[in-house]
């Protein structure tokens, strides 16, 4: 990375970290409801080396792997019949908009009620939460063609197959990876909520171990240090991954 | 110089109509019996007023657009759909803009499933044969100027080896010198091509300069209201544009197009369109 893109960035997170040092010393806030950002930095530490937070990392890079793969793949499909079939999209639209106007959070028990404590149920969340942007963005995407080169492509006797692989597919990336930016930060949110819902595992189970039988407060902040640092890496590789797939237009 | 090879190139065009058709369903005649003969490897110019059709003409013979009523042939074969025969050069470059300059020109190749190896091949031809600088091929459309970017489509048109090379309005976006140099470029390559060349222009002079005949269209609904032939001896340069007869052809030419007012209303998008 270059020193301008790097240097902002280091910047504002060092305000960032003043800003709660100063919250912490002015405000003579205990270490129970907000620890100084040294403690938690140290438990940070720690915590990922004696193994604590690594067993529960896992469990949560598992579900979010696998809940955006779902989730956008499906989306990519269900994305392109949108696109394709007016009647397709008038048909299924609202129970779209409707699954995602219900909040995951009010459908997270019912899910792991379904599928389990286990991986299935946070599967299954993240995989919804992830559906619906990346699949408008799909959608959209697709239909943004420009008319005049589906022409060139007719003029050129294009088949259906080579049309959507060298036509419609790369003009709809931008949008894809829009959606998909998107959907890789709600996967960890799913994720997360799916365990709050019920687990045994994972990194929501360590915050609720950590404010509750281990009363362990910087822990608990260094847990939530790890969740989005986890979000910040996927969303970053998704970019890097646009960049390589979509570079400069 | 219009070597008239039968069964290459040849066009044929008898009361060709066409009609677009609104939301509501109405017809909105665009072409009204039109008659058109292009011998093998002839090269003439449309010329008409704006909504005259010339574009939706060009449609028909590319097979991107069916004839309402009327006959049109290729070779004595009908037109039907677009045909690798055929090559296509739009007003504006129409370039993949994620795809380099040398993908755009073999992307015709690759849809007819030609090896890579093959397509290198054609690429560098086709590089040479336009007059682009190898050096470019590498970048995107966004990266080129106006007239490179044009290259590359005449290149792209030209990739399978078109007996006929359809050009509409290929060079208007162009800047007046910049558009005298390509058009004598591409008599250059149709002299080596020999193919048949329909190009659809806004300018007088540029119908005079290229053509072995300039046909006019009238205001919509366009019919062929005069089919001018230029005499002026080939190779032709831009010095001869000085001479009288052009200003006799020219003259003859404006006539023809002043007969008919130009036509109010608009059925096709309103297009830009550089008069000169």
């Amino acid at each position: 990375m270059r020193r301008r893109t790097w240097l902002p960035a280091a910047a504002a997170f060092a305000f960032f970290v003043l800003v709660w040092k100063a919250v912490v010393v002015v405000g003579g806030l205990p270490p129970f409801i907000l620890p100084p950002p040294e403690t938690v930095a140290e438990r940070f530490v720690t915590a990922w080396l004696d193994g604590t937070v690594w067993p529960h990392f896992v469990t949560t890079m598992v579900e979010v792997a696998l809940g955006f793969t779902v989730g956008a793949g499906l989306a990519l499909v269900v994305g392109y019949g949108l696109a394709r079939s007016p009647l397709f999209e008038r048909l299924a639209s609202p129970y779209l908009v409707a699954a995602q106007a219900v909040p995951i959070l009010a459908l997270a028990p019912l899910l792991v009620l379904w599928f389990g404590p286990g991986l299935a149920s946070k599967v299954v969340i993240c995989a919804l939460i992830v559906f619906f942007p990346v699949a408008i963005a799909t959608m959209v995407g697709l239909r943004s063609v420009d008319a005049r080169l589906l022409e060139l492509g007719r003029s050129l006797r294009a088949t259906r197959r080579q049309v959507l692989a060298t036509l419609e597919i790369p003009s709809a990336l931008p949008n894809i990876f829009g959606g998909m930016r998107v959907g890789v930060t709600l996967a960890v949110v799913g994720a997360i909520v799916g365990e709050w819902a019920g687990a045994s595992k994972g990194l929501a189970v360590l915050i609720n171990l950590a404010r509750g039988s281990l009363f362990d407060i910087p822990l608990m902040f260094a847990t939530l240090l790890t969740i989005a640092l986890v979000g910040i890496v996927l969303y970053l590789l998704v970019v890097a991954l646009e960049r390589r797939l979509v570079g400069v237009r | 110089m219009t070597a008239d090879i039968p069964g290459r190139g040849a066009i044929d065009l008898r009361g060709v109509s066409f009609a677009f058709r609104n939301r509501t369903g109405e017809a909105h005649p665009v072409l009204d019996g039109v008659d058109l003969a292009v011998p093998g490897g002839g090269i003439i110019a449309l010329i008409g007023p704006n909504g005259c059709g010339k574009s939706t003409l060009l449609r028909v013979l590319a097979g991107l657009l069916e004839p309402g009523a009327g006959d049109a042939r290729l070779d004595d074969v009908p037109i039907a759909g677009p045909d690798p025969r055929i090559g296509l050069v739009f007003q504006e470059p129409r370039l993949l803009p994620w795809r380099s300059a040398a993908d755009n020109i073999t992307y015709p190749l690759e849809l007819a499933g030609w090896p890579a190896d093959r397509r290198a091949v054609r690429l560098s031809t086709l590089t040479e044969l336009v007059g682009l600088d190898p050096a470019v091929t590498g970048s995107r459309p966004s990266e080129l100027s106006g007239g490179t970017r044009q290259r590359v489509a005449l290149a792209r048109a030209l990739a399978l080896e078109p007996e006929v090379l359809l050009l509409d309005e290929p060079f208007s976006a162009l800047d007046a010198l910049t558009r005298e140099r390509f058009d004598l470029e591409l008599l250059r390559l149709w002299e080596r091509s020999a193919s048949t060349i329909v190009m659809v222009t806004h300018s007088i002079p540029e119908g005079i300069l290229i053509a072995d005949r300039v046909v006019v269209l009238s205001p919509r609904p366009g019919r062929v209201v005069a089919d001018i032939e230029v005499d002026l001896p080939r190779p032709r340069s831009i010095a001869d544009l000085d001479a009288a007869a052009v200003s006799r052809t020219a003259a003859e030419i404006r006539a023809h197009l002043a007969d008919g007012a130009a036509a109010d209303d608009e059925v096709e998008p309103a297009r830009v369109e550089l008069a000169s």
